[in-house]
C-alpha cells in the first residue's frame, strides 16, 4: 500500500471518529480535533472546562466511536491508588487452595476516563503516572503492560477550587495537550437542547479499532519535518524560558518556569498529526503556531506578576510564538527573511 | 546549485528561480551602495580638477561606474542558501513548508516512502505554481542620501576649480598667530606671575588637624590643636549666608569624625549623664510660670516618683518630701504637692551644690530672702550634715540612741520610733511613738500605706541598704502590725 493511500486511510479514518463524535457533541469541533490528535500522537489529555459542559460526555462517544475498551474513574477524595490501579487479592481455588490474585483496576483499559481528576488526593493521582508515562503499572513487585493503544482523558473542573488538589507540574506534564473547553454558543445551546430532550438516541458507530490506532501512531512518526521547523519548535519551547538569553521580554516579565523538552516533543507530534489530516506530509510551522497553546498552556508556570495581573496562558503562548519567529530570522539577511 | 540536484524538476527550478531573484536584489542593494560611494569619491578630482586638468570628469565618471559594478559584482557574488530560498518560496506560494521539507529531505540517502510521498506532493504544488517576484526591494540606507552627493558632483561639474590654499601661505599664517599669541602672553606674564597661586598637589587633602577651627569660631568653646569636637563647636557658619556646598562639605567632615568613636567629643553629659539635672529641668518645665492647679497631675506624680527614687538610691533626705507629695497627690491636694516637690528640689540643689563645691562646706541650702545657713531657715526646712541626724551612735548627741533630730520636734507630723525588746517568756520589741506627731491622729488611711511602705521596706532590704541584723526585726515589726 503507498504512502498516499495510507495517509489517505488514516485522513478519512480521522474524519469518520470525528464525525461519530460529532453526532453526539455539539459544537467543540476544535476541541474534538485536539482530543483526537491527542490520541494519535500517543499521549493523553486533560480536558478543563466548567460542569455541563459535555467533557464527559465527550470522551464516552469517542470511546464508543473506537472499538477499544473504556473505564471510567470518578476521582473522589477517598480514592485510593489501588482503587485505579488493582490489587492482589486471595482467591481460592477448585483444589481449596488460597493464593493471591491480581485484581485489575480500571486503569487496564484502553481509553480510561479520569473525570475531576483534581478531586483525588496527590497519592492517588501519582498512581497515573507511571501508566500513563510507561504504560504499564507495578503492583506488588510486578510490572503490568498495559493494553495498547492506552489512552488518558482527563477532566477538571477550574471553578469550585475547594477541597480540590491541583495537580502538580510533574502530572501536568504528562498531559500531551491540555484542552480549554468553553461555553457553548447560542445557536449551538439551541441544537443541544434539540438533541438531548427528544426520545431518539443517536447511535455512534466504531469506526477505528484499537490495532488502526496503533498503526496510525507508526504512520504519524514517519512524518518529515524540516530543520527550519524544528529549530522553531525548539526556539518556541526556549523562547518559555525566562533564563534563556534570547527570551523575549513576556517571558522575563511573567515567566517563572518555561516548558519541558516534552512540550517540544508534544509540539511537533501533535504537528506530524496535524499535518496528516490537512493532507500534507511533512510538518509546517502553521502546525506548531495551530498547537502551541494546548501543547504548552499547561507546561508554562507564571510568576507572581504573571497571576497577580492574570496573564491568560494563551496569549501569553501567541506572543511567545512571533517571538520565536523573530528570533528564527534574526540574524538573516533581510532579503531572506 | 549543486544543492538542489537531489530534487529534480518543478522543485529546483522553484529554488533556483527564487535564488536568482535573490541575487538580482542583493546586487541592486549593492549597486546603490557603490554609486553612492562612487560619487562621493568622484567629488574629489572634480573639486580639485587643477591637478587632474581634462581628466577630472572622467575620471569621476569612472569612480562612479566603478561603484556600481563593483556593488553588483558583490551582490551577485554572494551565496544564497537553497534552504533559504526554498523557505521563501513557501512562505510566498502558500506551500506550508512543502519545499523546504522536500529539499532537505531530497538530500538525504535514505528517503522513506513518506519522503518520496512528500517531494511527489512538492513538485506537484511547485508546478502550479506562477512565477512572480517573491524577493522584496531592501534599499539601503546610502540610498537617502545619494541625492546630495549627485547634485554636489553635478555643480561641480559646471564650477571653476576652487582655488586651494598653498602651504606656503598656511605655514605664514600659522606663524602670524603664534607671535601674536607670543605677544599678548609677554603683556601678561608679570600679571600672572603674581596672581599665580602658589602650586599644590591636588591628590593631597589637607589633614583635618591643620585646619583652623579656632579662628572660623565666632562663639565657639576655644579648642586646642587637635581637638576633634573643635569642628561640632564651629558656629561661624550661623553668621553666614546659607552655603549648601559650604554644608555639605562640613557635614562630611563631621560624618567622618563620627567614625571616630574614640576621638568623640561626649556632648550629651551635660543632660543626661546627670539625673538629678534632668529632674530639675523637667520639674522647672512642669512648672514653667503655670498655677498649681494647672499642673498636670500625673507628669507630677512621675517627677515625685523620680526624686524619691534618686532620694532612695542615693541615700539623700528629700526622699521623705517626695513621698510627702505622692501622698498629697493621691487625696488631691495638688497645691501641697507641688510645695513637697519644691522642697525636694531645694534639697536636691543643695546636695548637688555641696557635691560639686566640696563636701558639707555649707550644711542646709538656700534660706528666705536668701538668707543662707542653719539660722535663716526654718526647722522644718532644715538639713543635716553628715553625721548628723537619725541615726543612732552617731553625730553629736552623746546617747548610744542619738539624739531626736530638730526636725522631729519641729514637724508635727513626724513621728519617732523608739523601742526595747522585750525579753521573757515571749519575745518582742515594745515600741513607742515619740514626737507631736505620735499624739495625733494619722492622716492617712492605715490600710493605703502599708502596703507601699511594705514594698518600701522589701525594696530596702533587697538593696541591702539595711543592715542584715535588723531583716529580721523589721519584718517582725511588719508583721505585727499586719496581726494588729
Amino acid at each position: 500500500m503507498s504512502y498516499d493511500t495510507r495517509v489517505q486511510e488514516f485522513v478519512t479514518a480521522f474524519e469518520g471518529l470525528r464525525s461519530e463524535v460529532e453526532k453526539v457533541i455539539v459544537g467543540h469541533r476544535e476541541i474534538i480535533t485536539h482530543v483526537l490528535v491527542g490520541m494519535f500522537s500517543g499521549g493523553h489529555v486533560l480536558l478543563e472546562g466548567v460542569p455541563g459542559l459535555g467533557k464527559t460526555l465527550l470522551v464516552k462517544t469517542l470511546a464508543e466511536g473506537l472499538d477499544l475498551s473504556f473505564s471510567r474513574v470518578q476521582f473522589t477524595p477517598d480514592l485510593m491508588p489501588a482503587d485505579i490501579i488493582g490489587t492482589n487479592i486471595i482467591v481460592e481455588d477448585a483444589d481449596g487452595r488460597k493464593h493471591f490474585q491480581f485484581q485489575q483496576g480500571p486503569i487496564f483499559a484502553h481509553i480510561v476516563l479520569a473525570d475531576e481528576i483534581n478531586r483525588a488526593t496527590p497519592k492517588t493521582q501519582s498512581a497515573l503516572l507511571e501508566g500513563m508515562q510507561e504504560a504499564s503499572v507495578t503492583v506488588g513487585g510486578v510490572s503490568r503492560a498495559l493494553p495498547g493503544p492506552f489512552f488518558v482523558l482527563a477532566t477538571q473542573n477550574p471553578i469550585e477550587m475547594e477541597g480540590t488538589y491541583p495537580l502538580p507540574e510533574a502530572q501536568l506534564d504528562r498531559f500531551i495537550f491540555k484542552l480549554r473547553v468553553r461555553f457553548p454558543a447560542i445557536e449551538e445551546l439551541n441544537q443541544i437542547i434539540e438533541r438531548t430532550t427528544q426520545p431518539r438516541q443517536v447511535a455512534v458507530t466504531r469506526v477505528m479499532t484499537g490495532p488502526q490506532v496503533l498503526a496510525f501512531r507508526e504512520l504519524i512518526r514517519e512524518v518529515p519535518i524540516a530543520t527550519t521547523v524544528r529549530d522553531l519548535a525548539s526556539t518556541i519551547v526556549m523562547a518559555t524560558h525566562p533564563q534563556w538569553e534570547h527570551a523575549p521580554e513576556v517571558t522575563r516579565r511573567f515567566v517563572r518556569y518555561g516548558a519541558s523538552p516534552r512540550g517540544a516533543q508534544a509540539l511537533v507530534l501533535g504537528a506530524k498529526v496535524r499535518a496528516l489530516i490537512e493532507g500534507r506530509f511533512n510538518v509546517s510551522a502553521d502546525d506548531l503556531r495551530a498547537l502551541a497553546a494546548p501543547a504548552l498552556r499547561h507546561r508554562i508556570i507564571l510568576n507572581f506578576e504573571g497571576e497577580a495581573e492574570a496573564v491568560d496562558a494563551d496569549t501569553l503562548v501567541g506572543q511567545i510564538v512571533d517571538a520565536a519567529e523573530t528570533v528564527i530570522v534574526q540574524g538573516k539577511e533581510a532579503f531572506l527573511r | 546549485m549543486s544543492e538542489t540536484r537531489a530534487v529534480p524538476n518543478a522543485v529546483e527550478r522553484l529554488v533556483r528561480q527564487i535564488v536568482s531573484q535573490v541575487r538580482w536584489r542583493r546586487a541592486e542593494h549593492y549597486a546603490l551602495r557603490g554609486v553612492f560611494w562612487g560619487v562621493l569619491l568622484a567629488i574629489v578630482p572634480l573639486v580639485v580638477k587643477g591637478p587632474f586638468a581634462a581628466w577630472a570628469v572622467p575620471l569621476a565618471g569612472g569612480l562612479v561606474v566603478a561603484g556600481v559594478l563593483g556593488g553588483l559584482a558583490y551582490g551577485l557574488s554572494r551565496r544564497v542558501g537553497a534552504v533559504d530560498a526554498a523557505r521563501l518560496a513557501d512562505r510566498a506560494f502558500g506551500l506550508s513548508d512543502r519545499v523546504t521539507t522536500a529539499l532537505e529531505c531530497g538530500r538525504r540517502g535514505d528517503r522513506g516512502p513518506m519522503v518520496e510521498a512528500l517531494i511527489a506532493d512538492a513538485i506537484e504544488r511547485a508546478e502550479s505554481v506562477q512565477p512572480r517576484q517573491i524577493v522584496r526591494r531592501v534599499l539601503p540606507r546610502e540610498a537617502k542620501l545619494l541625492p546630495l552627493p549627485i547634485v554636489a558632483a553635478a555643480v561641480l561639474v559646471l564650477a571653476p576649480p576652487v582655488p586651494l590654499p598653498s602651504a606656503r601661505l598656511f605655514e605664514r599664517m600659522v606663524s602670524t598667530a603664534a607671535e601674536e599669541e607670543a605677544q599678548e602672553r609677554g603683556d601678561t606674564s608679570m600679571i600672572e606671575e603674581r596672581a599665580r597661586p602658589i602650586p599644590r598637589d591636588p591628590l593631597r587633602r589637607p589633614a583635618f588637624e591643620e585646619r583652623d577651627f579656632a579662628a572660623r569660631a565666632a562663639t565657639g568653646a576655644p579648642s586646642t590643636a587637635g581637638d576633634l569636637s573643635a569642628i561640632f563647636k564651629d558656629t561661624s557658619l550661623g553668621s553666614q549666608r546659607p552655603d549648601f556646598n559650604s554644608f555639605l562639605k562640613k557635614g562630611d567632615e563631621r560624618l567622618k569624625l563620627l567614625e571616630r568613636m574614640d576621638r568623640l567629643p561626649d556632648l550629651q553629659t551635660d543632660f543626661t549623664t546627670n539625673q538629678y539635672k534632668m529632674v530639675f529641668r523637667k520639674s522647672k518645665e512642669l512648672k514653667g510660670g503655670l498655677r498649681p492647679d494647672q499642673v498636670s497631675p500625673q507628669k507630677l506624680r512621675e517627677i515625685l516618683e523620680e526624686m524619691e527614687r534618686l532620694g532612695r538610691k542615693g541615700g539623700a533626705n528629700w526622699s521623705g518630701d517626695a513621698m510627702e507629695g505622692m501622698e498629697a497627690l493621691e487625696y488631691g491636694e495638688q497645691d501641697r504637692a507641688m510645695s513637697a516637690m519644691e522642697k525636694a528640689l531645694n534639697k536636691m540643689r543643695a546636695a548637688q551644690e555641696r557635691a560639686r563645691s566640696g563636701r558639707n562646706l555649707r550644711g542646709g541650702r538656700d534660706g528666705k530672702g536668701g538668707d543662707r545657713g542653719q539660722g535663716g531657715a526654718s526647722p522644718e526646712d532644715m538639713d543635716f550634715g553628715e553625721g548628723e541626724g537619725l541615726f543612732p551612735g552617731r553625730g553629736k548627741s552623746q546617747s548610744p540612741k542619738g539624739e531626736p533630730s530638730q526636725r522631729l520636734r519641729a514637724n508635727p507630723y513626724d513621728v519617732g520610733v523608739e523601742g526595747e525588746s522585750r525579753r521573757g517568756k515571749k519575745q518582742g520589741y515594745d515600741t513607742n511613738l515619740t514626737g507631736r506627731g505620735g499624739k495625733m491622729d494619722s492622716r492617712l488611711q492605715y490600710l493605703g500605706v502599708i502596703g507601699q511602705y511594705r514594698k518600701m521596706m522589701e525594696d530596702a532590704i533587697a538593696r541591702e541598704q539595711v543592715p542584715r541584723d535588723y531583716h529580721t526585726q523589721i519584718k517582725d515589726y511588719f508583721q505585727a502590725l499586719d496581726e494588729r
